[in-house]
């Protein structure tokens, strides 16, 4: 199989992919953005004293850890429109990865929040900070240190659930695999260097993280 | 109009429960398999076998770097070049086979290194042989931190299984994606096969959480 | 200074606080001991509302704790609370721990803040480790910095429960005797601790109390050589026998 590979096609379709590969980063740049502002204010709903507020949020959540994000990809993109709301590809593919990844995170974060020592809290009491105080200078940034790596984690799974976009027409790297297979029915060609790019992102992620992790170094307090 | 979809929609039902069977089928098969060779990889990856252990995480990182839409494009369309023909769902079983089985593999390699290395020198002090550790002292003992995030990886499986309905196999997903062409009635469509995966999936992520919450009182009562 | 008058808490059936009357006067060093379970640091969680009263009245500072209208930010900027696992935040400096609640709370300049976090870190012997994290302290170091966490609200009142109970033995002394100069300096103290040699030398009264209910409240003398009741005694002669 590999005495066959030819690089030169894929010499020859290198552009397309440069421009695929930007796509993938700024469809899935845009969704992680989309998903940290949802998945915080459904973690700020979940978490909330309200019944109500938390049910909605929950069931937000819920029902979007149940199913697969393909079949949420094919529910906004054919039931958009036939609820007369007529988005573009791009917008009803960001959408979905938002919604779909907001869940996601809005879990990590609540986990984040919910492992900080109840005396921690307490501390914060004792010496007179309000809870917003409390929230700002004591259990964000000791959060923060808890969930960044999960936060990256679901970074890379967005990546990845990016490809799934290709299905709905939108232009990216898995979508170059496919044109240069279907043009000149080279699939190994077409889908092998459409993985060597997502490996390029994941080993770069990947790194960030352990660069991230030896810097958490106060976590060891516990 | 949706009292006549909805009619529709129910006489296409058989093919929506046959569609159940076969995500059911995929995805169980690639449980069993991938936990199978999952743990076996695992073990190996929580041991001290350099070359091998390397070998592996090599093997897993390339999955866990790539879409599984990828991977599916690359066994199904890429086997056959090298004279390798397969039907669709065997070729599904393998791809998701091989993706639950490096996630396991993470899992449980995790797992291992979780257990404290006094309890690996106290029954190698005692003269076990190096399965009777494993098999009395170590597994036992990791099971804890293993269980939870197991049960959370088939939710993840069975909603992956969906991917496998772009190569043709008709499961669930497959099975809106083809009413939607006759019923064009998004909502309605995907609505029901999100209430499909939602049914299996609910209780697993449940169980998940539960488990976990158990696992941790047991871990701090200790 | 802190009144407390017929005052009753229940955790859910467990009622933990029967009927506790007590008056704390200013400047006054009391130490409160029991059994695990009785109820001594619920005693002192409850004077700056760590925890609610469900029953009766308890002032401290002229304002009435169980009011719900009582500002209790204001309330506990007043009250130091020294815990038994120190509860520093790990993710900031020893420094940054014991100026956070002066510069948020009380609203002070941060270089003001920063002289003053100085100093109270200089007073309890850790004038050299003010940029350290919690993690790179020992326990003892740990407890002194929240002493000074406490003290740098120049409060009226300190409460310590346990502080030396998650100690290694050796440095259960560098913290006590931060606190007998504490004692020494008239600060109005309450101190739940198993501590006696602590008790001895400074409290003006021992409170020991068992299942909820007060039992025995002496100055030191007297609680050591004559307790009243039979509890005590027992009590009394486990603890001493270490």
């Amino acid at each position: 199989m590999l005495e066959t590979f030819n690089f030169r096609v894929i010499l020859e379709y290198m552009p397309l992919y440069f421009k695929c590969f930007s796509a993938t980063l700024w469809l899935s740049g845009a969704g992680l953005i989309g998903a940290l502002l949802v998945g915080t204010v459904a973690c700020a709903m979940r978490l909330s004293q309200s019944r109500i507020v938390s049910l909605i949020a929950g069931v937000y959540i819920e029902s979007i850890r149940s199913t697969p994000l393909l079949a949420q990809i094919y529910f906004f993109y054919f039931g958009l429109p036939s609820l007369g709301i007529m988005f573009s590809e791009e917008v009803t593919g960001i959408f979905a990865l938002t919604l779909n990844s907001g869940a996601y995170m809005a879990e990590i974060i609540r986990a984040g929040i919910q492992s900080i020592p109840h005396g921690q809290i307490e501390a914060g009491i004792a010496s007179g900070l309000s809870y917003f105080q409390r929230m700002r200078y004591i259990i964000l940034p000791q959060a923060l240190g808890v969930t960044i790596l999960p936060l990256l984690g679901q970074g890379i799974v967005l990546v990845k659930d990016s490809s799934l976009l290709s299905l709905i027409s939108i232009m990216e790297l898995t979508r170059a695999g496919q044109i240069l297979t279907s043009e000149r029915f080279m699939p190994a060609e077409g889908f092998l260097t459409t993985a060597a790019f997502y490996l390029i992102i994941y080993y770069i992620l990947k790194g960030f993280s352990s660069w991230v992790q030896k810097r958490l170094i106060f976590r060891e307090a516990y | 109009m949706w009292g006549f979809y909805f009619e529709q929609l129910i006489d296409s039902l058989p093919i929506f429960l046959k569609g159940l069977w076969i995500t059911a089928s995929v995805s169980g098969l690639s449980l069993i398999a991938g936990s199978i060779i999952g743990f076996f990889w695992g073990i190996i990856r929580g041991g001290k076998g350099r070359i091998l252990r390397r070998l592996i995480g090599a093997w897993v990182d390339l999955i866990r770097g790539t879409p599984f839409l990828v991977q599916i494009f690359v066994i199904f369309f890429i086997f056959p070049e090298a004279g390798i023909n397969l039907e669709a769902f065997p070729a599904a079983v393998i791809a998701l086979t091989n993706l639950a089985a490096c996630f396991i593999c993470e899992i449980v390699a995790g797992g291992i290194q979780a257990v404290p290395s006094g309890q690996k020198e106290a029954a190698t002090a005692s003269g076990l042989s190096a399965y009777q550790r494993l098999r009395y002292v170590i597994l036992p003992q990791s099971m804890r931190t293993i269980l939870p995030p197991l049960v959370g990886q088939y939710v993840l499986t069975i909603k992956d299984s969906s991917i496998v309905s772009v190569i043709g196999v008709i499961d669930v997903t497959r099975a809106g994606w083809l009413t939607v062409q006759r019923i064009p009635e998004g909502v309605l469509v995907f609505g029901l096969v999100g209430i499909l995966y939602f049914v299996i999936c609910y209780p697993l992520i449940q169980l998940s959480s539960n488990l976990e919450k158990r696992m941790t009182v047991v871990a701090t009562r200790l | 200074m802190i009144t407390f008058s017929n005052v009753n808490k229940w955790f859910g059936d467990l009622h933990v606080l029967r009927d506790i009357n007590l008056s704390v006067g200013a400047g006054e060093v009391m130490v409160v001991c029991g059994p695990s379970g009785s109820g001594k640091s619920t005693l002192i969680r409850c004077i700056n509302r760590l925890e609610q009263i469900e029953e009766g009245d308890l002032i401290v500072d002229g304002m009435n704790v169980h009011d719900r209208k009582v500002n209790m930010t204001q309330l506990r900027a007043e009250i130091g609370f020294i815990f038994q696992q120190f509860n520093l935040y790990p993710h900031m400096t020893a420094l940054e721990n014991v100026i956070l609640a002066p510069t948020k709370v009380r609203k002070m300049k941060k270089d003001e803040a920063d002289k003053l976090g100085r100093e109270t870190l200089k007073r309890v012997g850790l004038g050299d480790k003010v940029d350290s994290y919690p993690a790179q302290l020992s326990g003892g170091q740990q407890q002194r910095v929240a002493i000074a966490r406490g003290l740098c609200m120049r409060p009226k009142i300190m409460l310590f429960d346990e502080p030396t109970s998650a100690l290694d033995p050796e440095m259960i002394n560098e913290v006590l005797e931060v606190m007998v100069n504490l004692a020494k300096e008239g600060m109005t103290m309450i101190v739940v601790t198993h501590e006696m040699g602590f008790a001895r030398e400074v409290a003006e009264r021992i409170l020991f109390m068992d299942e909820g209910q007060i039992v025995e409240i002496a100055p030191p003398e007297e609680f050591f050589t004559k307790p009243k009741s039979e509890r005590t005694k027992l009590f009394l002669s486990k603890i001493l026998t270490h």
